[in-house]
């Protein structure tokens, strides 16, 4: 079981069904792409992509009036998802309700997959959290250059000059936007990978401590399930991560939009007091 | 003192510091929630869920330290 478990450098993991196969067929070809390719990764994401597609298929085959099980659990998933999203953001938020939506569904489906026996998140690896924090990084400066157009967009970045403090204050602003606009898809990426990573390893250690305790009063084989607890922390973790990537993501698209109020003076305490939640 | 000393001295360390100060937000923001909802128990729903949010906040910046550590790790070759 331990040699079965994979170790890159001390980063211990749970085996999974690829490190199995690559394992016991002795395949040194297969090992190198999946293991040190980290193709094994890019597989469990078309798996988890794969499963959303074929549940939420089978979930809107017969729209009925009265719905399903299926159906029903599904429309409770988009109705509460929708209602989130236009809570934060207001009735403008309505055309950023898919994106979002599907963010958090692929984000919880893919934490909550490492913890199935057998399967491995896709989330443990940096680059599959900096692959969707690259994403939502761009899609906001997108937004933010269609919806105020790029005078409009680089007024925005130099913190909305509108008096002459305002307009001396630009040298500064500007680089503080910049490089705040740069933390976000760095600090989004990596605590979503710092969480369901830690959580992983924490896993694994606890797995090893249960079948090295039995192995200690000479049972060859299984082991305590010492790791159940962190199971339940994992789910716990696995959710707020999920709800929390999608919430930051919502509120930059939300920051970036035009605001209603433009006070001259009231434009600078607003950047001010919007600049908090980029900086973590 | 050698790459592997210093790291083997500083990266556990840096944890540490960085769960301290996660530890006083975390510890101010459950105060804040728990009077909240003490003085308003029908809003303890809204109130859980802003404060689950916090806590992520609050436990990523740990998380960075954490992510250190598996960075430097193979510095600290035997």
């Amino acid at each position: 079981m331990e040699a079965a478990a994979g170790r890159e450098g001390s980063s211990l993991e749970l085996p999974n069904l690829l490190s199995l196969l690559t394992h016991f067929t002795h395949n040194e070809a297969w090992r190198r792409v999946l293991e040190e390719g980290k193709w094994a990764d890019v597989l469990f994401t078309w798996a988890v992509v794969l499963f959303l597609a074929v549940f939420f298929r089978l979930a809107s085959r017969r729209r009925a009036l009265m719905p399903g099980r299926l159906q029903n659990v599904a429309e409770y998933v988009v109705q509460s998802l929708h209602d989130f999203i236009v809570g934060v953001m207001g009735p403008q938020g309505e055309p950023y309700v898919p994106f979002l939506g599907s963010l958090f569904i692929y984000i919880l489906a893919m934490n909550l997959w490492g913890l199935v026996p057998g399967l491995k998140s896709p989330t443990v690896n940096l680059n599959t959290t900096l692959s969707m924090g690259l994403t939502v990084f761009l899609y906001v400066q997108w937004t933010g250059i269609r919806r105020l157009g790029v005078v409009g967009y680089l007024d925005h970045m130099a913190g909305e000059p509108r008096d002459l403090i305002g307009w001396a204050m630009v040298p500064l602003m500007l680089p503080l936007h910049l490089i705040g606009e740069l933390a976000k898809p760095v600090s989004l990426s990596c605590r979503l990978f710092g969480n369901i990573f830690g959580e992983d390893i924490l896993l694994a250690v606890f797995t090893g401590l249960g079948i090295t305790l039995l192995q200690l009063v000479h049972v060859p084989y299984g082991g305590i399930p010492l790791q159940l607890p962190f199971i339940f922390l994992a789910m716990l973790t696995s959710v707020v991560q999920a709800l929390i990537f999608t919430l930051l993501s919502t509120i930059y698209i939300f920051l970036m939009l035009p605001h209603e109020q433009h006070e001259g003076g009231g434009a600078g305490p607003a950047h001010a007091r919007a600049a908090r939640p980029e900086s973590a | 003192m050698d790459l592997s000393a210093a790291l083997g001295l500083a990266l556990p360390l840096g944890v540490g510091l960085a769960a301290v100060g996660s530890g006083l937000a975390i510890g101010i923001m459950g105060r804040g929630a728990m009077e909240a909802m003490g003085r308003q128990p029908e809003a303890i729903g809204k109130i859980q869920v802003a404060m689950i949010i916090g806590l992520g906040m609050a436990e990523a910046l740990t998380i960075y330290a954490f992510v250190n550590v598996f960075v430097l790790q193979k510095f600290l070759a035997h």
